[in-house]
């Protein structure tokens, strides 16, 4: 990495003397008469800095990202190549041993086994008739089948394994090098631990803690470091060449036509248009991501099953060799108890968002806005995760004990209620600040002429203010809305995590927001339905969401009066 | 001239009718006025009770004892090297000190209970002190570190309930037959003796009444029932003889038996718990906590009754003796709570600190900002100043506003999957943090920026075009200084708001338990670490009732910080707002 830091500290000063260059020459060519250039000397400083400068950065960026792959992959080219040998004799040894033919010949049976009693299974299911017992029994049957081919080809690993060591050892009594050795355990270790193998080679090489230590991991991580130094050297004579051709191209263009300016500005754009685009790309990235591993969900859980199922139990075992449970994906009562918060939030917030607005915009002198506003703006500022401890320490017993009071004792401390009542007070400068605005923005002249015909404040306001800015009002309460729908914090905290179907504010419920969090703190497994229902419901929220601001946005373009 | 009715009964209609109007009017505006106390009164109700339990975490009682750094014990190669006082036994050093605070305590249980008023990780903290100084081995060193958490709750009052009585007069601790006596010359222990007496009938006369009551059930139960019932209201009956027994057992005296509050004598560095007080209020009867044998009269002495009983609390009324004791040598003091500031997490409550979590989030707002706020504003000119009107820029513009509405727990599915996932960046790390946050803020950061650049008058824009700038040179030199208080301002309102966030990285690991700070350097950008929103969430989850008002704390401590970031930002908006 110090060669590396070296070569950006030459580039800086490359960069420096290039701008200084470009100034120093363009004037000196027109004689000190700038008047003459096409742009000014400082353009033409800029344009041979960017020359001499965002080539050789950009690929050391490049470098800095993709180094470690790229020198992985040539090293384990390497490798391999050196294990040729080892790796022959391994196959060799394989093909003519009897057992291990036995063990895999078995594997592969229970495997042929396996999909046909899975098919079975499906035919059962598919069927008009659906003998329950006799799916039972199958489903039996296929869980002993999956048992014994797991073991089955564990013993096959471990087999294949012994025989690994064999030859390793023997070679190594051969006196076959390391790096042959090194090349052939690689080869050996499953594919998903190879990444650990390599990270361990160059720990040690560099002299950090490795998970353990051997010499074959010394001579593999030898190897890396080669590659290291090599492709490093490499990008540094190229990044210090490059640096060098584009001053040497910025010292052929200056000069008093050149329109310097004009090619630094288009650079300019160039950048302004490609950040304009990533939040395209971030969207894009969220969709795509979104998409891609519910897709995988949606292969092994039905679509009508998670969105119509009335049960939510996603405990799956989460490792290869634990069988026997599988999850229910039923989403409903996710989505119940989204709609209950979401409900019991708006009947807190919109009253008193939407009075406060009409408060102060229509009553409140001066002095008591100044006052109101900035509370208003603090309750907004406040984090989630804050009002989430203020629902589960004050509110939820607090609410416990009203109810107590009145002889209801079954309020759980963390219910819908509390966590309701809380998002509720989360939402009202949201809507009280949108509500403002909407109230705000209807002209003058329709007061005034309500006022005219002698109608007292309040009548104004709820004959004819209220109907000028309702599809600003309807607008905002949508976006309350959906962010009541996507709030997280205050959930998790108090509204609890068993999937209950009920509209009993006073239980506690769960929603989808509360069960992605649950389902993807902790162990994660990308392959299991568990982790990737989490997507899933990922993607129902980023939906509704979209459909809840569009609607806002629809309503409030299409329903507008103008009064202009 | 189609309405027929008379000028006169017109008006008096409306007459008639503008009282109920003015009422109208005077109950909307109330409503008006309601809803917005309302929001005020949910405010100052939310900041009160995180007050209430947040402040008492930021100061924590003691423990000051003198422990003697004997050379065998911390420096067993006797050559004072780094190595060989990493490997000292100061877990027994810290034993030892409290041994010689109690010698009396000899019996192993009780001596875990006694090793038990601190937590045993507080040796690292010795062995720190004395790697700093190593000319402190051989020495006696007075030693601060906190006292357990539960015990610091009781000392604040918030374990258990308990009183200190006044008390009056001479008292004298004496030995008979292996149990204390106290006898207080000015009838002390009088009023407590009746309290006792009327909590015990109390008592008695309830469970009379319950074993009552089960006997009617028994008339209309069933047979299972019944047995159920019958066995009920004779252990009930049982319970509540023994206790008129108990007083009664022995003349002028009355035992304190079954549920009842203890009480603690202390008098002369010794410690009596009450099992029997005489009925004349003159003397009480019991076992030593602390100290034995016969002392003289004196006048200064305490009592103190824990209502709560033993049998429902944590704290063992040793431990309170021992606690108590330490507090009348002047060994406990109450002290700002430093460890809140100077210790990353811990899982024991006395010595979990924010520091950790304080340096994440900075780590994390220094990547958001970076990331965010050129990006945004990069983005924002070219919407605004640059952009042909085109499918293109209004798909983007579209793309802008539904992402500043898009749950922020999306972002956090987004770096899940594209940033550790797909990319391989490590988990739970400020710089994948600081990434997902800076997606999430882009929106707010673009939305100011643009309102900014939209407020700059396009005679500025004129001006400068006329003089022969170029179109870049308009915006880079004039539109954008113009622009950048509310530039700067919108900033600042983003990354608070990112400042406060957690669902994002929940999902992205930041949820650990990371008992070491990330070291503000490169370095710490990809070292585990967790940020203060998502330490709260953290503790407010913890088992201890210490972390409750440690979260609170912690609570304040993010507050602050935001409370700082918004009024930097509304300063900056009135020195440099301009008005066109």
């Amino acid at each position: 990495m110090s060669v590396i830091s070296f070569i950006a500290l030459i580039l800086l000063v490359l960069v420096a003397g290039g701008f200084y260059y470009g100034r120093i020459r363009s004037i000196r060519l027109v004689q000190g008469d700038t008047v003459l250039l096409h742009s000014l000397p400082n353009y033409h400083g800029y344009y041979a800095a960017i020359w001499a400068g965002l080539p050789a950065f950009l690929l050391l960026a490049a470098y800095g990202l993709f180094s470690g792959f790229i020198v992985d992959r040539l090293a384990a080219i390497e490798l391999h190549t050196q294990a040729s040998g080892l790796n022959a004799r391994y196959e060799q040894l394989v093909d003519t041993d009897d057992r291990f033919r036995d063990l895999e010949q078995n594997v592969i049976l229970l495997g042929a086994r396996v999909e046909t009693i899975n098919a079975e299974i499906d035919t059962a299911r598919s069927g008009v008739v659906q003998p329950a017992e006799q799916v039972a029994l199958l489903r039996q049957q296929a869980l002993d089948l999956l048992n014994q081919s797991t073991r089955a080809e564990e013993e096959l690993r471990l087999y294949s394994q012994q025989l690994a060591a064999q030859v390793s050892e023997s070679a190594r009594s051969e006196g076959v090098s390391l790096v042959s050795l090194a090349g052939f355990e690689l080869e050996q270790t499953p594919r998903e631990r190879r990444t650990l193998f390599l990270s361990d080679a160059r720990r040690l090489t560099e002299g950090e803690l490795a998970s353990r230590d051997t010499p074959e991991l010394r001579a593999a991580g030898a190897v890396i470091s080669a590659y290291q130094a090599n492709f490093r050297n490499f990008v540094a004579v190229s990044a210090l060449v490059l640096g060098f051709v584009g001053l040497i191209r910025a010292h052929l263009k200056v000069g008093p036509g050149f329109r310097a300016r004009n090619s630094v500005e288009r650079l300019i754009t160039t950048v302004l248009f490609i950040s304009s685009g990533l939040a395209v790309l971030t969207t894009v990235g969220i969709v795509a991501s979104l998409l891609f591993e519910s897709m995988r969900f949606f292969g092994e859980v039905p679509l009508h099953e998670f969105l119509f199922g009335l049960q939510w139990s996603p405990q799956i075992a989460i490792r290869e060799d634990q069988i026997g449970q599988t999850g229910v994906f039923g989403a409903v009562p996710l989505f119940a108890g989204t709609a209950l918060i979401t409900v019991i939030a708006m009947l807190v917030a919109v009253p008193i968002g939407l009075f406060s607005a009409i408060y102060l915009s229509e009553y409140a002198g001066s002095r008591f806005r100044l006052t109101a506003k900035p509370v208003l703006e603090i309750l907004a500022g406040i984090p989630t995760v804050v009002y989430g401890y203020f629902a589960l320490l004050t509110v939820g017993p607090a609410l416990r004990a009203l109810f107590g009071a009145i002889g209801i004792e079954d309020v759980d401390l963390k219910s819908a209620l509390s966590a309701g009542l809380v998002m509720g007070v989360m939402i009202i400068p949201f809507i009280s600040s949108l509500a403002d605005d909407v109230i705000n923005a209807v002209p003058q002249s329709l007061r005034d002429g309500s006022y005219a015909m002698g109608a007292t404040k309040s009548e104004t306001i709820s004959k004819v203010i209220m109907p000028a800015a309702l599809p600003g009002l309807v607008g905002a309460v949508l976006l309350a809305v959906s962010r009541a729908i996507g709030e997280t914090m205050i959930v998790v905290m108090a509204a609890g995590q068993g999937a209950n179907l009920t509209a009993n504010p006073l239980e506690s419920v769960t929603t989808i927001t509360v069960q992605i969090v649950t389902l993807l703190t902790g162990d994660q497994n990308f392959d299991s339905a568990k982790t990737l229902s989490a997507f899933a419901l990922g993607l129902v929220l980023f939906v509704l969401t979209l459909i809840m601001n569009m609607m806002a946005l629809r309503v409030v373009q299409r329903y507008r009066e103008k009064y202009d | 001239m189609t309405d027929p009715t008379p000028q006169n009964s017109l008006r008096d209609t409306l007459a008639e009718r503008l009282p109920r109007r003015y009422r109208a009017e005077l109950r909307f505006r109330a409503a008006g006025l309601g809803a917005v106390m309302s929001a005020m009164a949910i405010l100052l109700v939310l900041i009160l009770s995180i007050l209430n339990e947040g402040l008492p975490a930021f100061s924590v009682h003691n423990l000051v004892l003198p422990v003697s750094l004997e050379r065998e014990l911390v420096d067993q190669e006797g050559d004072a090297s780094e190595a060989s006082l990493r490997r000292g036994r100061y877990g027994a050093v810290l034993q030892n000190a409290m041994r010689e605070e109690f010698p009396a305590v000899t019996d192993r249980r009780e001596l875990r209970a006694l090793f038990g008023l601190y937590t045993p990780l507080n040796s690292t903290r010795l062995m720190d002190e004395v790697l700093a100084d190593p000319g402190l081995v051989g020495t006696t060193h007075v030693f601060r570190m906190p006292i357990s958490d539960e015990l610091d709750l009781y000392l604040k009052g918030q374990l258990v309930q308990d009183r200190v009585l006044p008390t009056t007069g001479r008292l004298e601790l004496s030995e008979q037959d292996g149990s204390g006596v106290a006898i207080s010359a000015s009838a002390g222990f009088a009023d407590l003796a009746g309290e006792m007496r009327r909590s015990i009938q109390l008592e008695a006369d309830r469970l009379e009444v319950r074993a009552q009551s089960s006997r009617q059930a028994m008339q209309i139960a069933d047979a299972d029932e019944r047995d159920r019932l019958e066995a009920g209201a004779a252990r009930a009956q049982r319970q509540a003889d023994s206790l008129i027994a108990a007083i009664n057992a022995e003349p002028g005296w009355i035992a304190l038996q079954g549920e009842l509050p203890s009480i603690l004598v202390q008098a002369d560095g010794r410690i009596l718990k009450v099992s029997a007080l005489s009925t004349d209020g003159r003397m009480a009867r019991g076992e030593y906590l602390v100290g034995e044998g016969d002392a003289e009269p004196v006048a200064v002495w305490s009592l103190y009754v824990i209502d709560t009983p033993e049998t429902r609390r944590r704290v063992s009324d040793q431990v309170i003796a021992w606690t108590r004791a330490l507090e009348s040598r002047g060994r406990i003091e109450r002290g700002f709570n430093h460890y809140l500031f100077s210790n990353a997490d811990s899982r024991e409550p006395e010595l979990a600190g924010v520091r950790g979590a304080l340096f994440g989030s900075i780590l994390t707002m220094i990547i958001t900002m970076v990331l965010s706020v050129p990006i945004g504003v990069f983005t924002a000119l070219y919407l605004e100043e640059y952009a042909p009107k085109n499918r293109f820029t209004d798909l983007i513009e579209v793309n802008i506003n539904n992402l500043a509405a898009v749950p922020s727990i999306v972002f956090g599915l987004l770096g899940l999957a594209v940033f550790i996932n797909a990319f391989g960046l490590p988990r739970s790390t400020p710089i994948v943090g600081g990434l997902v946050l800076s997606l999430m803020t882009l929106p707010t950061v673009i939305i100011s920026t643009r309102a900014a650049l939209k407020a700059v008058p396009p005679s500025i824009r004129q001006a400068a075009l006329a003089v022969g700038a170029s179109k870049t040179q308009t915006v880079f030199h004039h539109v954008l200084p113009l622009a950048a208080p509310g530039i700067l301002t919108g900033s600042i309102i983003g990354l608070a708001q990112a400042l406060g966030e957690t669902a994002p990285l929940l999902m992205i690991g930041m949820v650990a338990f990371i008992a070491d700070a990330p070291s503000l350097g490169l370095e710490g950008f990809s070292q585990p670490a967790t940020v203060m929103p998502v330490q709260i969430f953290l503790w407010s989850d913890a088992a201890e009732r210490a972390f409750e008002a440690r979260t609170a704390a912690a609570i304040l401590v993010l507050l602050a910080l935001m409370i700082g970031f918004n009024a930097l930002a509304i300063y900056l908006r009135r020195r440099f707002e301009r008005r066109w």
